[in-house]
């Protein structure tokens, strides 16, 4: 990967607002992400960072009172404009959640679930994706002998790098990820962190954590939220050790928040 | 603060003593009802009542030679009176329906009657025809030597037996199969279910997916559902009129039904549960964690994809749940399918025409000038009894789909 593809952003958004009804959520945020970068948003509590990565895959389009407004470019495309297939989006731009939330079913289905969505169905293929998945997802090795059976029986842990897999099947640019770690022990969490940083070789991350040395630990970029503002955003060392807004500096520092 | 204590738990300890008393008073009640149907109607439970004709059928026949000395091979209970000239051994019993008859309940295998001719119909040439008379037969009467001699079955058994040790030849004798059997009630019920299901599952689980899952949450969609919920209260009494005075025409005039048919209760049961499968799939829907729609929708799958694939596998254990009240409610269901079946009881039956379920049959059975209880009982006992199979084998099924889907 040359200097100049890192550098390329893959989402640029100018003078985003977003209003829950008459409640302004987002307030005039302008920000760029880079190809394979992870980039962290940190805030506190209610602050919009959720609902500002739910703008990155439009599932903001599922709360109906919700509105959007201002340029958001998934690679140099209007991401929001009439015409824009939102499935392609959202098998272009993964999401994991708070929760793990595997389907009900075997962990084999739960991987196929999205490449036989696009339809695919030849055997051989899913088979191909599924195994290539769980390996990515650092999961294989220990699910490899029980594809067929529920993944509700996975640990938490596994549950949440199983929905990664899932995510990954779909072959995504980005993968948008809503406090992954916050359902889960040290442990887990610490694996989480592992693979992230190993997929950073092939996808985008954008990560919503409350966890400060998760950020600061796995990611390129920080961005800070405050009360709907994006207050500042840079490398993640300089956010950490320089901070240039004394609001950053006091967040960071732990005395608010 | 001592005093309010004390009252407090006087107050407690009338509470539990009445909550003990009222619910073993609920238990008492509803364990003497069950006694009751099962001791009236158990002896008639059987497989011959349950395939057997409604209808009694008489057969005539006559046998002018046969006359001789038949000994049993065993000796025969003391109530079995056996006439050795033919070798047929009569009781004293009552049929289904209560009467008094003269049963057949021993024949030798070498009796004479085990060859009888038909009375009535000869074959092409002429000749008479062979008819077997079989055990658990009835014989209404019996006539012998020419028209010389008779007897009749309120004669009893024992009279009956010496007419025939007396007699030389048999000139007519009216061989009965008992009716009062509910096939034909049990085929409609069957029938019912099928039918019943078939029109109102599908409608029923795509309009809750309507509610749940389309529809916008508007004052009128929410009018709508309040409708809904206040349908399945509605006495179904109130449903049969809507059968009789909208399906019952609509069927008349396209297929020509005439009056009540199967297909028309079944129409009309349809309205009625359509509410019941409504509601229960909506809470099925309802209980779906919203977490599993968007991890769907997050992966780039469509909304259709989404509900097929993920909500509705998981709501199966549900939908299941009201499909199962749906049968009960089908099989106990009466006043509705009096005016949309017509309380008609038959053995064979055509989906066209007038029937009986095995409820109307209860009711038919039950409103003439003397009730028939112990049958009654018996259709009861056999109602409850399919109830409950169908329940367990719809349990045992949910409960192997849920196995792998324990979100919590």
């Amino acid at each position: 990967m040359s200097e100049q593809t890192l550098k390329k952003p893959v989402f640029q958004l100018n003078n985003i607002d977003l209003f829950y009804g008459d409640f302004q959520a987002i307030k005039n945020v302008n920000m760029t992400i880079n190809y394979h970068e992870v980039t962290a948003f940190i805030g506190p509590s209610g602050c919009g960072k959720s609902t500002f990565i739910r703008i990155l895959n439009r599932m903001n389009d599922l709360i109906p009172s919700c509105k959007v407004t201002g340029s958001i470019l998934y690679e140099n495309q209007d991401a929001y404009d009439k015409n824009f297939d939102v499935i392609e989006l959202r098998s272009k731009v993964g999401m994991v959640f708070q929760k793990p939330n595997p389907f009900p079913m075997s962990i084999y289905d739960n991987i196929a679930y999205g490449p036989r969505c696009q339809g695919i169905k030849d055997k051989k293929v899913l088979d191909e994706i599924v195994e290539n998945s769980l390996k990515k997802a650092a999961l294989w090795d220990e699910v490899s002998d029980r594809l067929k059976k529920s993944a509700m029986g996975l640990s938490g842990g596994q549950q949440q790098r199983l929905c990664i897999a899932r995510t990954i099947a779909m072959e995504p640019e980005v993968i948008l990820m809503d406090e992954p770690t916050s359902a889960l022990d040290p442990i887990a969490t610490q694996k989480i962190e592992d693979l992230i940083v190993e997929l950073k070789q092939d996808y985008t991350i954008v990560i919503v954590t409350h966890n400060m040395q998760q950020a600061a630990r796995i990611s390129d970029k920080t961005a800070f939220f405050l009360l709907g503002e994006l207050i500042e955003m840079d490398d993640t060392n300089k956010i950490f050790n320089h901070p240039k807004n004394e609001k950053t500096e006091q967040y960071i520092t732990g005395r608010f928040g | 603060m001592k005093a309010n204590m004390k009252l407090k738990n006087r107050y407690d300890k009338i509470a539990s003593t009445s909550v003990y008393t009222l619910g073993f008073i609920g238990v008492i009640i509803l364990s003497m009802i069950i006694f009751y149907v099962t001791t009236t109607g158990l002896s008639l439970v059987s497989w011959d009542t349950i395939t057997g004709d409604s209808a009694t059928i008489n057969t005539n026949v006559y046998l002018d030679t046969g006359a001789g000395n038949y000994m049993p091979d065993e000796i025969l209970p003391e109530e079995i009176f056996y006439s050795e000239t033919w070798g047929i051994g009569l009781i004293d019993t009552r049929d289904r329906e209560g009467h008094p008859i003269i049963e057949i309940a021993y024949l030798h295998p070498e009796s004479p009657l085990l060859t009888s001719l038909d009375k009535n119909n000869t074959d092409e040439e002429g000749n008479p025809i062979e008819i077997e008379i079989k055990l658990d037969t009835a014989i209404e009467k019996a006539i012998f030597n020419n028209f010389t001699s008779f007897a009749f079955l309120t004669d009893g058994a024992e009279v009956m037996r010496d007419q025939f040790e007396q007699a030389t030849s048999i000139s007519d004798l009216t061989v009965q199969i008992v009716g009062g059997g509910i096939r034909g009630s049990v085929i409609t019920t069957f029938w019912m279910i099928g039918l019943t299901l078939i029109l109102s599952v599908p409608v029923g689980v795509s309009t809750a997916i309507y509610f749940n899952e389309f529809a916008k949450r508007t004052r009128f969609s929410s009018i709508i559902r309040n409708l809904v919920d206040m349908l399945t209260g509605v006495p179904s009494i109130i449903y049969g009129l809507l059968g009789a005075a909208v399906f019952i025409p609509l069927l008349n005039s396209t297929i020509g039904t005439g009056g009540g048919s199967v297909l028309s209760g079944a129409l009309t049961m349809a309205v009625i549960l359509l509410p019941t499968i409504i509601k229960s799939t909506e809470e099925a829907l309802k209980i779906i964690p919203d977490d599993l729609r968007k991890g769907s929708l997050a992966l780039g799958a469509n909304q259709t994809q989404t509900i097929f694939n993920v909500v509705l596998p998981n709501a199966t254990p549900g939908i299941l749940t009201g499909v199962l009240l749906g049968i009960g409610r089908i099989m106990g269901e009466s006043a509705a399918l009096i005016f949309a079946v017509g309380a008609v009881i038959k053995d064979s039956v055509f989906l066209t025409e007038r029937s009986s379920t095995l409820a109307v049959h209860i009711w038919v059975i039950m409103g003439g000038e003397a009730p028939n209880f112990e049958l009654a009982a018996a259709i009861a006992i056999i109602i409850l009894v399919v109830v409950f199979v169908i329940n367990f084998i719809v349990k045992i099924f949910a409960h192997q789909l849920q196995k792998n889907m324990n979100w919590s």
